[in-house]
């Protein structure tokens, strides 16, 4: 069945990603099913986080439009909290980001995040390279408010957006130095309201000390003001998960190439390496202190 | 504790719309939240949806259910249409709820079309529940 699944899911049906995308909300999606959907380009994800009623669904609404004016695919995933007594979830973001229901290029699913924990959907990794490998050239995130997630939206987005509310200038005080270490980008949200010039010009002073200095923007989604910009500054940062996973790679890389000296010098019977086993075997060194010689002498040898 | 989980993971997903052009949304919410308590992933898709938008979402939500509210008395077109294009989108298998004012002598009409079930204004919210538990929604194979 999982393969008719990814049969389908290759040939672009958006069913098939919808079906997979449920599996792996679920944590029933087979490891070796993700390896077999490698994407060709990864995608830029982005995040679009802040506390409740900041505006981030309507956020993204507006930039799933800005995103396809640029002819770029666009994949939501919109988390919203639930309920710990039920199990159940009123999932509600899709309401402000009506688009055209014909466009194939874009890609709305709403999550449940386990309220309390995260305010991330679990799995959402896999939903991302679901996304990537079906070719979405942008994934919008919305996290379920702000909260505790946050470190954890840094580890899964390239970019990480936070939206504030012009009145939130002073909290902004107070809590700013773990502000800055999540956001790529600030924005002061809601630029139409009274006050918004004040705290705009408040978190600009704030960031522009921290290091490095964030940008901040002002923008709304109910007049559009800064939602271009917005997206310049988005696009023109580096995707970070791209770096890395090249330094993942590298690692594994690496690990793999000491594996196959370690073998050959095992077979090959350099002398030191033998030695160094057959002691370790006897117990008279630890693995640790065996494994550090061991690699002084593999390292060594020409 | 394990039991919630477990309930979660095989938690049921129902798309709630509002097709046609009347106004409020108070009723859909009372059941969206009722539903969200007894343990379902509601998606709320809002006011004023069209039937293609309703069936775009029940795609990509991968829903068991859609629920349509129409108060505006243009079930008998906008139904249909709902129903044709889910078939058209290989999602005939989706089961289809209608909540609203429908004269009593179209709701045979309406299951004859293949809507799972009609909910009148004075239905209760555990009959709303029960029913939903009773009954699969879509069919997964
Ligand atoms: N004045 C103003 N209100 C907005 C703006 N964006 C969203 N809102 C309103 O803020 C409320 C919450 O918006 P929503 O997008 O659902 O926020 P979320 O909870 O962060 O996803 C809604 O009533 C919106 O209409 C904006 O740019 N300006
Ligand atoms: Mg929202």
């Amino acid at each position: 069945m999982i393969e008719r699944l990814i049969e389908r899911f290759r040939h672009g049906d958006r069913l098939a990603l919808a079906r997979l995308m449920s599996l792996a909300a679920r944590g029933e999606l087979p490891r070796d099913t993700l390896g077999a959907l490698q994407s060709s380009k990864p995608a830029r994800v982005v995040a679009i986080t802040g506390s409740g009623g900041v505006g981030k669904s309507s956020l993204v609404g507006r930039l799933i439009t800005v995103v396809r004016d640029q002819g770029l695919k666009v994949a939501v995933l919109a988390c919203d909290p639930q309920s710990p007594l039920s199990g159940g979830a009123l999932l509600g973001d899709r309401v402000r980001m009506a688009g055209k229901p014909d466009d194939d290029g874009v890609f709305i699913r709403s999550l449940a995040a386990l309220s309390g924990q995260s305010a991330l959907a679990a799995h959402l990794d896999t939903m991302i390279r679901l996304c990537e490998a079906f070719g979405m050239e942008v994934v919008l995130i919305e996290t379920a408010g702000a909260g505790q997630g946050d470190t954890a939206v840094h580890a899964l987005a390239d970019v990480v957006v936070l939206l504030l509310q012009p009145e939130t200038g002073d909290d902004l005080q107070r809590e700013k130095a773990g502000v800055f270490e999540v956001a790529d980008v600030l924005v002061v949200h809601k630029a139409d309201m009274p006050g918004a010039e004040q705290a705009f010009a408040q978190v600009r002073a704030a960031a522009e000390l921290a290091t490095p200095p964030v940008p901040v923007l002002k923008a709304s989604a109910r007049t559009g003001e800064g939602l271009a910009e917005l997206w310049r500054l988005v696009a023109g940062r580096p995707l970070r998960r791209q770096a890395d996973q090249v330094d993942k790679d590298l690692l594994v890389a690496i690990q793999e190439e000491l594996a196959r000296r370690f073998e050959s010098a095992l077979a090959g019977g350099v002398k030191g390496v033998r030695d160094l086993v057959s002691r370790w075997r006897q117990g008279s060194v630890s693995s640790h202190e065996a494994a550090t010689a061991v690699l002084d002498l593999l390292l060594n040898e020409p | 504790m394990a039991e919630h989980l477990a309930q979660n993971r095989a938690a049921k997903r129902i798309v709630l719309a509002k097709v046609g052009l009347d106004g409020h949304d108070r009723g859909v919410k009372v059941v969206a939240r009722a539903l969200r308590d007894a343990g379902f992933h509601v998606i709320y898709a809002g006011l004023w949806q069209t039937p293609e938008a309703v069936v775009r979402a029940v795609a990509d939500e991968d829903a068991d259910w859609v629920g349509l509210s129409i108060l505006s008395g243009a079930h008998m077109t906008l139904v249909p249409r709902v129903l044709r294009l889910l078939k058209e989108t290989g999602l005939a298998n989706v089961g289809v709820l209608v909540g609203g004012i429908i004269p009593e002598d179209e709701v045979p009409k309406l299951l004859e079309l293949g809507v799972a079930r009609v909910f009148g204004p004075g239905t209760s919210m555990p009959e709303i529940v029960e029913f939903l538990k009773q009954n699969s929604g879509a069919r997964h194979d």
